[in-house]
């Protein structure tokens, strides 16, 4: 630990030096961004951060519910499944995020293409993690519950979609980082505020200090929500670190 | 069946095989499971089927059950062919199929969950209390099936199925895998609750002592292809004392008189 902090101030100094001896335009110093992000954060980063957070958290929202219901019933309906297999998978070999473009021009320049864009990107990933989740389901818990007189719709509710969590929670941690990306993207093709459009913004002005404090934000924040959410994991999952 | 024979015991029949054969297909080739065997149970016998492993007893679990047809003859259950899930069985199968995310309150309670028997919460979490009790898990409500013993999660799954009164009770050796003290335990409570409750029982055993212990009639097995080799009257009194009956001289004539009949296919399905 001692060690590992010792190596980041050395490379900040290291950054400092060259920064302030002629390092050129792209550089900046690691004081500069520190500066700029303090300002930001004493009032106008607020807006665009919230817009971002936005867009991603309805965007996972609308995807991971269209997803995962999709996953799980295409999963007990191995015939449909069958059927529509080449479109889904036609349809997410498309680079998703080359269709932010597409989605601007159908819904504008506002939060909406943006959410468009995650809701699209996190659906294919948990619709894939569901669909595998409910093809593992072992079918002597659902033969137990069919003797005691469940119903499908119980046969699902009870094993159906608990036995998936584990594949949908892990579907929704690798979903985060590519739903940051699709946010981040969306708002650097056309947008009025995000940390997308800071990051385009200072690209524009060739403003580096605001670039790289961006860049951190960023990342930052991304691991922020995959901390966040594997506690969540960790809550959900408690059955399974049970040990006796 | 010689318990056939007369018209008043066949309507008494709650399950019948009439010539019940069941076929798989393993790659291509098609096994000969269950030579087609008739077979007919008493409402409210305990009814032990005893034989070496991949002789067809659990097969026949299947087949009352509903879970899979047959490929000849009929099952009939209450004089009604069985066509699909048959809901009046509860059937314990060898693995528990508890759920890992359920803690054992929640597993026990699951069939009271169902549409088809609702019941006000306060009257499930009494019932579920009680159970729980009655096959001493209490302490371990909260615990998840992880983290129960082995023993432990017998009693949980028992205890799941008997909450929701099947009439008759199928079970594929579900002590198999327990210590012969914790076995012993675990019959006594067997006994008593599905005597209490006027079950049927079907019990698949490969131990002898065990069947003896609990069976009203003992139905021997003969493996590979299975086919049923023969059927005994065990006509120890009830009810039994699952602790000491094994000391009994009746108890001692029973198992050599039985182990007779087994020991062949035992030894022969050994050196397979």
């Amino acid at each position: 630990m001692i060690w590992q902090i010792a190596l980041g101030v050395a490379l900040l100094a290291a950054w400092e030096v060259i920064g302030r001896n002629g390092g050129g335009n792209f550089v900046s110093r690691p004081s500069l961004i520190a500066l700029r992000i303090a300002a930001w954060f004493a009032g106008p980063i607020y807006p665009h951060l919230l817009t971002t957070l936005f867009e991603l958290m309805a965007g996972m929202t609308i995807g991971c519910a269209l997803g995962i219901l999709a996953g799980l019933a295409l999963g007990r309906a191995p015939a449909l499944a069958a059927v529509l297999q080449p479109v889904i998978i036609g349809m997410y070999s498309v680079p998703l995020v080359a269709l932010a473009p597409l989605f601007i021009m159908f819904f504008g320049l506002g939060a909406l293409p943006k959410i468009v864009l995650v809701a699209s990107v996190t659906f294919f990933l948990l619709f894939f993690h569901s669909f595998a989740g409910s093809r593992r389901i072992d079918q002597d818990q659902v033969d137990a519950l069919e003797l005691m007189g469940a119903t499908r719709f119980e046969i699902f509710r009870k094993v159906v979609a608990p036995a998936s969590t584990v594949w949908i929670i892990g579907g929704i941690k690798i979903a985060l980082p590519y739903a940051l990306v699709a946010t981040v993207t969306g708002e650097l093709l056309a947008t009025r505020a995000g940390l997308g459009f800071l990051l385009s913004q200072a690209g524009e002005q060739y403003d580096m200090a605001s670039l790289y404090g961006v860049l951190l934000i960023l990342m930052v924040l991304g691991l922020l929500l995959s901390e966040a959410w594997s506690r969540v994991e960790t809550h959900l999952l408690r059955w399974r670190h049970a040990n006796a | 069946m010689p318990d056939t024979t007369m018209a008043g015991t066949l309507l008494a029949d709650k399950i019948r095989l009439d010539s019940v054969g069941k076929n798989f297909r393993m790659r291509g080739k098609i096994i000969e499971a269950l030579q087609p065997v008739d077979l007919s149970v008493r409402t409210e016998e305990f009814i032990a089927l005893v034989g070496p492993s991949g002789c067809g007893k659990s097969t026949i679990l299947n087949l009352v059950a509903g879970l899979m047809p047959a490929s000849s003859g009929r099952v009939l259950y209450d004089g009604a062919p069985v066509a699909g899930v048959n809901r009046r069985v509860g059937y314990m199968t060898q693995k528990d199929t508890l759920l890992p995310w359920r803690n054992t309150a929640d597993n026990v309670r699951i069939a009271l969950e169902l549409n088809c028997r609702a019941m006000p919460k306060a009257d499930a979490a009494r019932r579920v209390a009680q159970m729980i009790a009655q096959v001493g898990l209490c302490g371990f409500e909260t615990h998840f099936p992880a983290e129960l013993s082995g023993g432990m999660r017998k009693r949980a799954a028992l205890a799941r199925t008997l909450i929701y009164q099947p009439e008759t009770l199928l079970m594929d050796e579900p002590f198999g895998a327990l210590d012969a003290q914790l076995k012993l335990v675990m019959l006594d409570q067997l006994q008593r609750l599905t005597r209490d409750r006027r079950m049927t029982v079907l019990f698949v055993t490969h131990d002898l002592a065990e069947a003896i212990t609990l069976a009203d009639r003992i139905v021997i097995f003969s493996g590979r292809p299975g086919r049923i080799r023969s059927v005994h009257d065990i006509d120890l009194p009830r009810p039994r004392d699952v602790f000491r009956i094994r000391f009994t001289p009746e108890f001692a004539r029973l198992n050599e008189q039985l182990w007779d009949e087994l020991q062949d296919d035992v030894i022969a399905g050994a050196a397979t």
